[in-house]
């Protein structure tokens, strides 16, 4: 494996890991741009350009795009995040210059009023769908209520109104205004040829003006507030809590995700014995997310809304005792091996490679291998994630539920 | 990457199925035990939602908190599954740690202790579970699908009945496992770095027992009503459609994958352009092929809201019935690239490989290779599936819905 790495004069950065024995081979444009570098005006702006990315450049439909990736096999797609746009495709080696080609064309496209207007109401039946889908619903809306005035509160959706508002003139202003080289990152991984691909992005972005797309950091400790909100169709109770934690640039994010495995990991975790195993909640998991100068440990708990306040009970002992007596030698080494099995699974597959890749340079601007990765995990002691738990004392959480209108809220 | 299957049967019957692979450091199991839904006695419908969490509850000498601690200190990603003919337990790890985690899942097969008290907590998680399914109408209207589509009892829903979970008894629960955690019929297949040798010894000295005979095949009785409608105050209508198709046995199954792959395949397949892409009518429409042993059909999802439905469920179905009419050679290349290519980059992942290779082996009795599979695939061009399709309608739909109101079928 071999770290490569070329910057175009523009600010454009290409970064490489070369695996001459992989099957097959990944690019991505990691634009840093997502729902909290809008303005209300434009809420979901981002999420909505990363649809129309598809619709074509002047030379391109979006029809001939489609199956411009279709012809070679390309597994791709695109994902919008509070902070990031991430375009990828993994193809079988022989097509990684015909859709590094096709990428870096599709960086620069046209914004038709037509497909604008038609790719509205996909977006808008995006929304209504996610409306159907209380787990999910429940995190946007537990973000909001943390985060408040801190933009990464924003939905990255938006509504249905902010979408119906929103022009095809104010999605090109913003378009202008993010998509500039220096806020992009071109990450490639897998069997290629690195000079090959940065030849191509050079031809087709190389002209690109660069101007300054900065973004506004601050920590944010989040309300902490609490809150529920009914409907009647739903049967379960949907709870979300939320506490701050450490950044993306913050070393302790490492003992950041150990503490949240050993917290809520899916078995074997302390919420796991205290709510799942003994049936008093069917999922209570709890995950670390780390982000640009900011970051969050979110718990999600499912359970019958009769038992919520049994259940909210629980957990609020459960991160008490937490925070009263640490961790322990024996669940951070559990959770120590949990981590380093998932990265070996994780970078063995090109989107898995791809995706660490392209977030280390975005917010790190440096590589870590696989390796110095494994080291980071290893090195962490109880100390350092006890001192975690007393800084950020995850008892104190914002919170949001969704239940129907007879649950006993657990608030 | 080797593109061998490795294959031992051990004395008990069981079937071992390797496939070794360059290049990784992990290795992943599954073990495909023959107690799947269509399997259950009659009025035990998700039995086997309550088993997977059972026999997790203490095994061998191991309570509970210690069975799950010594497999989570071992770093496994583990899964289980309930189908309509198995119920899988599989892991995904890095290969240093495979004896010792054969040596728990010998425990967890041969010596779970299957407490009553635990099977109470077990029933209440499924009964949870089986709740939630309200709360997600997309996964609910699958599920549904399903059910109506397969004659009975193939199609039973994995999540159970909410009547026949609650009047689960551990009793019953434990006769189950015991018939139906029949090794003799069981297929442990296994994908990444190991040694072969190292691991058929290991498994039949773990899995030491005497042979039991094989349970008869269910028969099949009538499939469900053509069309349900769930009310449901819903943002969207959910619709879930399904057609016949044939299984993969089928001298026609690479052309028929063509098919669907030109229907649905990819961004550029019918279903996501005349749906999505001109008319806007909804985000999530797809079709794809599904297959039991001897029954098969392709199944289709959307989620729209109310005004569109009707024009979505239209445009879906008339999808389906132009195939009829024949393809395009540029479909057939663009289709024929697609499935090349997912099928080598699914078989750099050790679970979806373990995966596969046991379900090639239960539905075919033998593993195909990836060069076998690549080079069926260059033999489909756009006269087979066109006289494949010349041969084949698709417009008889079972089909549900799930939200505020009804569309014609």
């Amino acid at each position: 494996m071999e770290f490569k790495k070329h910057i175009l004069d523009n600010g454009l950065t290409i970064i490489g890991e070369i695996i001459p024995s992989a099957q097959s081979a990944a690019i991505g444009f990691f634009t840093k741009t997502g729902s909290r570098d809008e303005t209300p005006e434009v809420s979901g702006v981002s999420h909505f350009l990363e649809h129309m990315m598809f619709k074509g450049t002047d030379d391109l439909s979006a029809l001939e795009v489609n199956e411009a990736f279709d012809r070679i096999g390309a597994n791709f797609n695109a994902f919008t995040s509070e902070e990031n746009t991430v375009y990828y495709a993994a193809v079988l080696p022989e097509y990684m210059p015909d859709v590094t080609r096709l990428w870096s064309k599709l960086m620069r496209p046209s914004l038709r009023d037509d497909d604008f207007n038609i790719e509205k109401n996909v977006i808008k039946e995006e929304i209504a769908m996610y409306q159907d889908l209380p787990q999910l619903d429940v995190m946007d809306k537990a973000k909001a209520l943390h985060f408040a005035s801190h933009p990464c509160g924003n939905s990255v959706l938006g509504t249905t109104e902010s979408i119906d508002s929103l022009t095809a003139e104010q999605m090109r202003t913003y378009f202008a205004n993010r998509y500039e080289p220096s806020n992009i990152v071109a990450a490639c991984c897998g069997n290629l040829d690195f000079d090959q691909v940065c030849d191509i992005i050079s031809e087709n972005c190389g002209s690109w003006q660069s101007q300054n797309a900065a973004r506004n950091i601050s920590f944010s400790t989040g309300t902490l507030e609490s809150r529920r909100d009914t409907k009647d169709s739903l049967v379960r109770e949907h709870i979300c809590l939320m506490s701050p934690m450490v950044s993306m640039q913050d070393d302790r994010r490492f003992a950041g995700s150990l503490l949240g495995m050993i917290i809520g990991d899916d078995t074997g975790s302390r919420l796991f014995w205290a709510l799942v195993d003994s049936a008093m909640a069917e999922v209570a998991c709890s995950q670390f997310e780390s982000m640009d100068g900011v970051g969050a440990m979110y718990s999600y708990i499912r359970c019958n809304p009769d038992k919520a306040k049994e259940v909210m009970d629980i957990a609020g002992n459960v991160f008490a005792a937490l925070v009263e007596k640490g961790v322990s030698e024996q669940e951070l080494q559990t959770a120590k091996n949990k981590v380093l099995s998932a990265i070996t699974i994780k970078n063995e597959l090109p989107m898995g490679r791809l995706v660490g890749l392209g977030f280390n340079w975005v917010y790190l601007n440096e590589y870590k291998s696989m390796a110095d990765n494994v080291a980071a995990v290893k090195a962490i002691t109880v100390q350092d994630v006890n001192a975690l738990i007393k800084e950020f004392d995850p008892s104190r959480f914002t919170m949001y539920s969704l239940g129907p209108k007879n649950g006993d809220n657990g608030q | 990457m080797p593109d061998k299957c490795d294959k031992h049967v051990l004395k008990n019957g069981m079937i071992i199925l390797g496939n070794q692979m360059d290049n990784v450091e992990s290795v992943a199991f599954k073990l495909r035990l023959p107690c799947g839904e269509s399997l259950m006695p009659e009025g035990c419908c998700g039995a086997g939602s309550c088993l997977t969490d059972w026999i997790l509850r203490g095994a061998g000498t191991r309570n509970s908190k210690e069975l799950v601690d010594a497999m989570d200190g071992l770093g496994l990603h583990r899964g289980s599954s309930v189908t309509s003919s198995h119920v899988s337990l599989s892991s995904a790890l890095e290969s240093s740690n495979l004896s010792k985690a054969l040596d728990l899942y010998a425990d967890i097969i041969l010596r779970p202790h299957l407490n009553a008290d635990q099977f109470e907590l077990s029933k209440q998680l499924a009964i949870a579970d089986l709740l939630s399914l309200d709360d997600d109408p997309r996964h609910k209207v699958m599920l549904n699908l399903y059910e109506r589509f397969y004659p009975h009892p193939f199609g039973r829903p994995s999540m159970g009945k909410m009547d026949e979970l609650k009047s689960l008894t551990a009793d019953r629960a434990k006769d189950i496992v015991a018939k139906g955690f029949n090794l003799s019929s069981a297929i442990f297949s296994v994908a990444g770095k190991y040694d072969f040798q190292t691991l058929c010894d290991q498994l039949e000295q773990l899995f030491d027992i005497e042979q039991n005979t094989p349970r008869p095949k269910p028969t099949p009785g009538q499939a469900g009503a053509k069309y349900t409608h769930i009310q449901h105050d819903a943002a969207q209508i959910h619709i879930g459609m399904m057609t016949k198709a044939d299984t993969i046995a089928s001298a026609d199954y690479y052309n028929m994958m063509t098919a669907v792959s030109i229907l649905s395949g990819s961004m550029s397949s019918r279903l996501f352009t005349e749906v999505r892409e001109k008319r806007g009518l909804c985000y999530a429409v797809g079709a794809r092929y599904n297959t039991l042993k001897d029954f098969a059909g392709i199944s289709c999802y959307t989620g729209t809201t109310p005004d569109k439905a009707q024009e979505a469920f239209d445009v879906i179905k008339s999808e389906f019935a132009r195939l009829t009419q024949g393809v395009t050679q540029d479909e057939v290349d663009r289709a024929k690239v697609g499935l090349k290519s997912s099928l080598i980059m699914q078989s750099e992942s050790t679970s979806s490989r373990a995966s596969g290779i046991a379900s090639d082996h239960y539905l075919l009795g033998r593993v195909r290779s990836i060069g076998e599979i690549k080079s069926s695939l260059e033999s489909v061009d756009k006269s087979t599936v066109d006289n494949y399709l010349a041969d084949n309608t698709f417009n008889d739909f079972t089909v549900i819905t799930i939200g505020p109101k009804t569309i014609d079928c």
